[in-house]
C-alpha cells in the first residue's frame, strides 16, 4: 500500500487484524476492538466500521480502499515527500525558494463531485455494517468450540463478551440507524443488522445452556423447595 | 447386600486421592483445650485407702463398683492414675488391701489376684486363683514382717507370696457345703485363722500351719441362735499384731455400741452407747487409735483412745445426703496429737474430703461417672439483648408509648454501658492477678454465636447437674431423693430461652420400674431451681410420654402422658391448652412398643383425651425380639430436599416425620441362623415402609435414623466381622406434593437404596452430627471401646456409591465403593483424650451453621466442638488480621500518595 495515503483506518486495523485473524488469542482482539470502538464512536463512522469488523471484513475494506485509492478518490492528501520530483519542478517553475504550504498544489483539484461509484461505496459500507455481527457468527463458533464446556474463568470471561456485545449493539441501534441513514436500503439493513446480533445472542444463550449455566433442570431450583408442612403429630416410644 | 470381594486398582488409588482432598480435620497442636475439656471419674467408691506408708504422702487409693482403681491426690482431689477394668462381673473388685507399697486386689469375684505399685500404679504381678466364689483375704505377717497373703474363697484357703504372687498352698475347707466361710484372719502367730458359720446353728474356727497348711485345730463350739446377723466393726492396724481391743457392735440400724475386750480375754466392757449412729470407723497412726462416729445429727464424733475424749470433727451442710461410707485416716501432728481426715462417701456418689476443723477440702462428683441422658440449652441473653428483644417481642399499642418504650430502652442500654465501662476501669486498677474471671450462674449470658451451652446431666443415682459448656465446670446441683436404683429418665425441654420474660422450663419423668409409678421433677435448667409450677398428679403408671409442638399462652410445649390404661394427662394443662388440644385431637397420633410381647401400637388421640387404637404389628417374640427403635429427632433440619444427579436431574428424598427404624435380633443365636432385622414403620399408619433382614448377623446394633437414612451396626456371624449397613429412602424423580407431608395420604413407597460396609472395630455408641439449618454435611460420631470418638462422613455411608466410575457420579462426587471403611486416626475428634467406656453421645447446634456442639459421656466426659464441613462461616484462628489490616492501609496510603504526585506533575506538566 502506497506510503502516501494517510488514512487512520488503514494505518492499525489491517495489521491488528491479520496478526489476531490466525491467532488464538481472539480474546485479547475482542477486547481490544471493543476500546477501540468506545474511543473512535464520536469520530468518523468509516473508522468505527473498519475496526469493529471481523477478519473477512477487515480485509474486504482494505480491498474497498485499494479501489478507491485507484480511483483517486481523496478528498485531500498530504504531500510529505520533498524529494518528490513533481513537486520540485512545480517549485522551480513558480517563485524560486517560496515555500508553500505544505499540501499545497498547484494542479487542478480532481473533481469530488458525488459519482455513481461513492453512492455504490456508501451502499456497500452500509451493508458491511449491516452484515457485521453475521459475519462474527462463525469465529465465535469457533471461539466456543476452542473453549469447551468447563466451567472456569477464561469461558465463563468469554461467553459474558459473546452475549454482551450483540446486546450492547441492539441498544445502540438508533446510532447504527444513524449510520445507515444515507443507505437505500436502510431498513433491510437495520434488519440483518439485528438479526444478525440476536442471532449473536443466541449462539451466547446456547453457550451458556451447553456449559450448564441455565437454570433449566429441576436440580437448579432444587434449594427454593421449603420441607413439607406436616400434618400429623406423633410421638412415642418403648414402654417405659 | 454383600461387599465385593476384592475392589480394582485404579478404583482404590481413587478412593484414596479423594479421601486425601476430603479431609484433613484433625486439631492443630495450638488447639488442643481449646474447645474441648474432659472430665474422668471414677464412680462409687467401694474401698478406700490412704498412703500411710509415708508421712507425708498424699496418695488416697480406690476401688470403685466401675471396676476402677484410682489413685488420688488427697489435696487437691485431682487423679494420679486410673486402672480401667472390663465391665461387668469380669472386672469386679472384691477387695483391695494396702501395706507399704503394694496394693493387693483380688479382681472379677475370685478370679484374679493383683499386686499393684502404689508409687506409679503399675502391675506388680498378676495370680490366677482356683474357682470359687471369693469370701475374704488377709495379710500375713510372720514376726513383723508381711510375707504372704492368704485368700478365702467358698470352698479353698490358698497362701500366697506377697512379691510374686506364687502359691505356697492351697487346702480344700472342711464340710464346705454347710459352712459359710466369711473371714479370714492371722494375728502374727504361725497360724492363719479361718471363720465360718453354720446358719442356725453354730460358728466353727479352723486354724491352718502357716507352712504347709495343716490343720492344726479345729473348734466348733460357738452356739448361734436364730436370726442373729451382728456386724461387728474392728480394726486390726498392722497384720503382724492382734487387733485393738475395742470394737464396735451393731445391735440395729442406727445403733452402735463401742466395746472393750478386757485383757483376761473373756469379759467384755461397754465403754459409750451411740445410740443414733449410721456410720462407725476406725483409724490408726503410731500407736493411737482414732474411732469415728457418724450421727445423723450430721456431726461426726471422734473418740481419741488413750484419753477417752469425745470432740466434734466435722459438721456436714448438705443434711439431706445420707453418708453411707466413711474412711477415716489419722496421722500424728507435731505435737503429737492426733489428726484426722475424713473421706465420706455420701449417698449421691459425691466423695468429699473433710480436714480436721471440719474443712471441706475438695468433693468429687462421681454421680457423673454415670450420666443417663442430657440435654443442652441455651443459655439466656445478657439484659441488654433480652431489652431489646422484649422491645420488639411485644406488640406495639400506639406510637406514643412505642417512643417511650425505645427512649427508657435506650436509656437502659446507656446505664449497662457505663456499668461495663465502670467495672473494666475498676478492673484495670485492680492488681492483675485479683481479677476473677471465673463462670457463675449470675455471669452467664449467650454468646455471640451461642456455643456456650448449659449441658443438664441427669445421672443414675438421680442427681441432676448443670455443668457449663465451655469450662465443663458444675453450676448447680440438685440430688432427688427417694429414686429408685434401677428408674428410667426422661427428660423433656418444654420452654427453651427464646421467651424472654418466662424462665426455660424441664421436665424431667422419673419411672420407678418396679411399681411403674411415675412422677414429674419441673426445674429450670439454668438455675436448677425446682419450678414453682405444681406437676400432675400421676396416679397410674405411666407407659410414654409425648412432647407436642404446641405451646401454652405461657410459650411452654405440651407434654402428654400416656398412662395403663391408654388414657392422656397434659402438662401444663390449663384451658387454653385443653382447648388446642380438642381441636389438634384427630392429628395426634402415638405409638407404644412393647418388647416383651413384640407389639407395635399406634393410637390416635380422642377429644377426651381418651384414645383409639388404630393400628397393630406383632413381630413374635419365639422368632426375634426388638430391641430398640428411633425415630427422628424433632428439631433435625434437612435443608435439602433431594440429591442432584449427574444428569442435573433431582433425586428427591423421602422424608418421612413419622417414620422409625425399628430393630429387632433373633432370638436364635446360632450363628447360622442369627438375623438382624430393621423395619422402617410408618409411626402414624403403621405401615411397614421397608424391611432389611440381615442374614448371619448378631447384635449388639448401633443405629442412627435421621434425615432419610438409617445406618446401622452389626456383627456379621459368617465372617466375623463388624459391618455397617445404611439404608436410604428416596421418592423418585418426582415429588408426589411438596407442600405438605401425610402419612395418610402417601400411596407410593420410597424406593430404598441399601449397601454394606466393613468396618474394622468394634463401636459402642453412634450419634450423628446436628447443625442449625442443616446445611452442612452430616458425620456420624462413632464410639469406639478404645475410648476415641471417630468422625465418619457419611459421605462415606451412602448406597449410591458405584462400583464403577461413570461420568455422572463423578460429577455426584460420589466416591467409587470400597467394602473397607477406613478409620483415619485425624478422624478421632479427641485426639488423645480417650472417653473411657462412651455410652453415648449427645450432638446439639450452635449459633453457627458449621458448628456442631459434641459431648461424650460414659465413664468420662468429654466436650468438644465438630466442623463437618469445616469453619466456612468463621475466619480460621490463624487468620493474619495484622498482615490483611496493614496491607489495606499501605495501599491506602500508596492510592493517596500517588494522587497527590501525579497531580503536581499534570500541573508541572501544564506549566511547561
Amino acid at each position: 500500500m502506497s506510503d502516501r495515503i494517510v488514512d487512520g483506518v488503514r494505518k492499525h486495523t489491517p495489521s491488528i487484524l491479520l496478526f489476531f485473524d490466525e491467532s488464538p488469542f481472539s480474546l485479547l482482539w475482542l477486547w481490544l476492538s471493543t476500546e477501540k470502538r468506545k474511543q473512535i464512536k464520536s469520530e468518523k463512522i468509516g473508522i468505527i466500521l473498519y475496526i469493529a469488523m471481523a477478519s473477512p471484513g477487515g480485509q474486504g475494506g482494505g480491498a474497498v480502499s485499494t479501489r478507491g485509492a485507484g480511483a483517486r478518490r481523496m478528498k485531500w492528501a498530504l504531500e510529505l515527500s520533498l524529494g518528490n520530483a513533481r513537486g520540485r519542478g512545480d517549485r522551480q517553475s513558480n517563485q524560486g525558494d517560496v515555500m508553500y504550504p505544505i499540501g499545497y498544489s498547484d494542479k487542478p483539484v480532481p473533481d469530488t463531485s458525488i459519482q455513481e461509484t461513492d453512492k455504490n461505496l456508501v451502499e456497500k459500507r452500509c451493508w458491511d455494517v449491516a452484515l457485521g455481527p453475521l459475519k462474527q457468527i462463525p469465529m465465535n463458533l469457533f471461539i466456543m468450540y476452542m473453549s469447551g464446556n468447563t466451567i472456569s474463568i477464561f469461558p465463563i470471561m468469554m461467553v459474558c463478551m459473546m452475549a454482551w456485545r450483540p446486546i450492547q449493539a441492539l441498544m445502540s441501534m438508533s446510532a447504527t440507524f444513524k449510520l445507515l441513514e444515507n443507505s437505500n436500503q436502510q431498513w433491510l439493513q437495520g434488519l440483518v443488522y439485528s438479526v444478525g446480533n440476536l442471532l449473536g445472542s443466541a449462539l451466547a444463550i446456547y453457550k451458556c445452556q451447553s456449559m450448564g449455566l441455565l437454570p433449566t433442570h429441576s436440580s437448579d431450583w432444587l434449594a427454593f423447595i421449603e420441607p413439607p408442612q406436616r400434618m400429623e403429630i406423633m410421638g412415642g416410644g418403648m414402654v417405659l | 447386600m454383600k461387599p465385593p470381594a476384592k475392589m480394582s486398582k485404579p478404583t482404590s488409588l481413587f478412593v484414596i486421592f479423594f479421601s486425601l482432598f476430603v479431609m484433613s480435620e484433625a486439631v492443630f497442636e495450638d488447639q488442643v483445650g481449646k474447645f474441648d475439656w474432659r472430665q474422668q471419674y471414677v464412680g462409687k467408691t467401694l474401698f478406700a485407702h490412704f498412703d500411710s506408708h509415708s508421712q507425708s504422702s498424699k496418695k488416697l487409693f480406690l476401688a470403685t463398683d466401675k471396676n476402677i482403681f484410682a489413685s488420688f491426690n488427697s489435696r487437691t482431689g485431682d487423679l494420679f492414675w486410673r486402672h480401667v477394668d472390663k465391665v461387668g462381673p469380669e472386672g469386679t473388685i472384691d477387695i483391695l488391701l494396702l501395706h507399704g507399697q503394694d496394693a493387693l486386689m483380688v479382681v472379677g469375684g475370685g478370679r484374679l489376684l493383683r499386686s499393684w505399685d502404689t508409687n506409679m500404679g503399675g502391675l506388680n504381678w498378676e495370680a490366677v486363683l482356683d474357682t470359687g466364689s471369693f469370701q475374704a483375704a488377709c495379710f500375713v505377717a510372720i514376726q513383723d514382717t508381711v510375707k504372704h497373703v492368704a485368700v478365702l474363697k467358698k470352698a479353698v484357703i490358698s497362701l500366697h507370696y506377697l512379691t510374686n504372687g506364687h502359691q505356697k498352698w492351697v487346702e480344700n475347707l472342711p464340710d464346705s457345703d454347710t459352712v459359710q466361710y466369711q473371714a479370714v484372719y492371722s494375728g502374727g502367730e504361725e497360724e492363719v485363722y479361718v471363720l465360718g458359720v453354720v446358719p442356725n446353728s453354730h460358728l466353727t474356727i479352723i486354724a491352718y500351719s502357716l507352712e504347709d497348711g495343716e490343720i492344726i485345730k479345729q473348734s466348733l463350739d460357738l452356739e448361734v441362735s436364730l436370726g442373729f446377723q451382728p456386724v461387728l466393726v474392728s480394726s486390726q492396724p498392722h497384720p503382724a499384731r492382734s487387733p485393738i481391743s475395742e470394737f464396735f457392735l451393731q445391735l440395729g440400724p442406727d445403733h452402735h455400741v463401742l466395746l472393750q475386750l478386757n485383757a483376761d480375754g473373756y469379759t467384755i466392757a461397754a465403754l459409750r452407747d451411740f445410740q443414733p449412729a449410721f456410720l462407725v470407723s476406725f483409724a490408726t497412726t503410731g500407736e493411737k487409735t482414732v474411732a469415728a462416729v457418724m450421727t445423723p445429727k450430721n456431726e461426726t464424733v471422734s473418740l481419741q483412745k488413750k484419753k477417752k475424749r469425745f470432740n466434734n470433727i466435722c459438721f456436714f451442710k448438705d443434711s439431706v445426703v445420707f453418708p453411707p461410707q466413711l474412711y477415716v485416716h489419722a496421722f500424728l501432728k507435731k505435737d503429737d496429737s492426733v489428726g484426722y481426715r475424713v473421706l465420706v462417701q455420701t449417698q449421691d456418689h459425691a466423695l468429699t474430703f473433710i480436714q480436721q476443723p471440719g474443712r471441706v477440702v475438695w468433693t468429687r462428683e462421681e454421680a457423673l461417672a454415670d450420666v443417663v441422658t442430657m440435654e443442652m440449652v441455651d443459655l439466656p441473653l445478657t439484659g441488654t439483648q433480652a431489652e431489646l428483644e422484649g422491645e420488639f417481642g411485644k406488640k406495639a399499642d400506639g406510637l406514643f408509648p412505642m417512643v417511650l418504650k425505645r427512649l427508657s430502652s435506650q436509656v437502659i442500654l446507656l446505664q449497662v454501658w457505663l456499668a461495663h465501662l465502670w467495672k473494666l476501669f475498676y478492673e484495670a486498677r485492680q492488681p492483675h492477678g485479683q481479677v476473677k474471671n471465673e463462670v457463675t450462674i449470675e455471669t452467664l449470658s449467650r454468646d455471640e454465636f451461642n456455643l456456650q451451652k448449659m449441658m443438664v446431666m441427669v445421672t443414675a443415682s438421680g442427681k441432676l447437674f448443670g455443668i457449663d459448656s465451655k469450662s465443663g465446670s458444675i453450676l448447680w446441683k440438685h440430688y432427688l431423693e427417694n429414686v429408685q436404683p434401677n428408674a428410667v429418665f426422661k427428660l423433656i425441654v418444654q420452654r427453651t430461652t427464646a421467651h424472654f420474660p418466662h424462665p426455660p422450663q424441664c421436665t424431667l419423668l422419673i419411672k420407678d420400674k418396679d411399681t411403674g409409678l411415675a412422677s414429674l421433677h419441673v426445674f429450670n435448667p439454668i438455675f436448677g431451681r425446682k419450678s414453682h409450677i405444681a406437676p400432675p398428679a400421676l396416679p397410674r403408671p405411666i407407659l410414654q410420654s409425648l412432647l407436642l409442638p404446641v405451646i401454652d399462652q405461657d410459650y411452654a410445649k405440651v407434654l402428654l402422658l400416656v398412662d395403663d390404661q391408654y388414657k392422656v394427662t397434659a402438662f401444663p394443662s390449663t384451658k387454653n391448652v385443653l382447648q388446642q388440644l380438642q381441636e389438634m385431637a384427630s392429628s395426634i397420633f402415638f405409638y407404644l412398643i412393647r418388647s416383651d410381647q413384640g407389639n407395635l401400637s399406634g393410637f390416635r388421640l380422642r377429644k377426651d383425651l381418651s384414645t383409639e387404637r388404630i393400628w397393630e404389628v406383632v413381630l413374635p417374640t419365639e422368632v426375634q425380639k426388638i430391641v430398640a427403635v428411633n425415630g427422628k429427632r424433632p428439631n433435625e433440619h434437612v435443608h435439602s430436599q433431594g440429591r442432584v444427579m449427574g444428569d442435573r436431574s433431582v433425586l428427591y428424598k423421602y422424608l418421612n416425620p413419622n417414620l422409625l427404624a425399628v430393630v429387632t435380633e433373633s432370638t436364635d443365636a446360632h450363628p447360622e441362623r442369627a438375623f438382624v432385622g430393621v423395619f422402617l414403620v410408618d409411626g402414624v399408619t403403621g405401615r411397614i415402609i421397608h424391611e432389611a433382614v440381615q442374614r448371619k448377623a448378631r447384635g449388639p446394633v448401633h443405629f442412627v435414623h435421621s434425615e432419610n437414612w438409617v445406618v446401622y451396626e452389626y456383627w456379621n456371624t459368617k465372617s466375623r466381622r463388624n459391618e455397617f449397613s445404611v439404608l436410604e429412602l428416596f421418592e423418585g424423580t418426582e415429588l408426589y406434593n411438596s407442600t405438605v407431608f401425610s402419612s395418610l395420604d402417601r400411596p407410593h413407597l420410597p424406593q430404598v437404596l441399601q449397601q454394606t460396609y466393613i468396618f474394622p472395630s468394634p463401636i459402642t455408641t453412634m450419634e450423628a452430627t446436628l447443625t442449625e439449618k442443616g446445611i452442612t454435611s452430616r458425620h456420624l460420631l462413632v464410639g469406639l471401646p478404645s475410648g476415641a470418638i471417630l468422625s465418619l462422613p457419611k459421605m462415606f455411608l451412602d448406597p449410591r456409591r458405584p462400583e464403577v466410575v461413570t461420568e455422572h457420579s463423578r460429577e455426584e462426587n460420589l466416591i467409587p465403593y470400597a467394602p473397607e471403611m477406613p478409620i483415619r486416626t485425624e478422624w478421632f475428634i479427641n485426639y488423645n483424650q480417650t472417653v473411657a467406656r462412651v455410652k453415648g453421645i449427645y450432638t446439639a447446634p450452635s449459633g453457627l451453621e458449621s458448628t456442631c456442639l459434641v459431648v461424650a459421656y460414659g465413664l468420662d466426659i468429654y466436650q468438644t466442638r465438630v466442623y463437618p464441613s469445616k469453619q466456612f462461616d468463621v475466619l480460621k484462628d490463624d487468620y493474619d488480621y495484622v498482615l490483611i489490616s496493614s496491607v489495606l492501609l499501605a495501599l491506602f496510603f500508596a492510592t493517596m500518595i500517588s494522587k497527590r504526585l501525579a497531580q503536581v506533575k499534570l500541573l508541572n506538566r501544564a506549566w511547561r
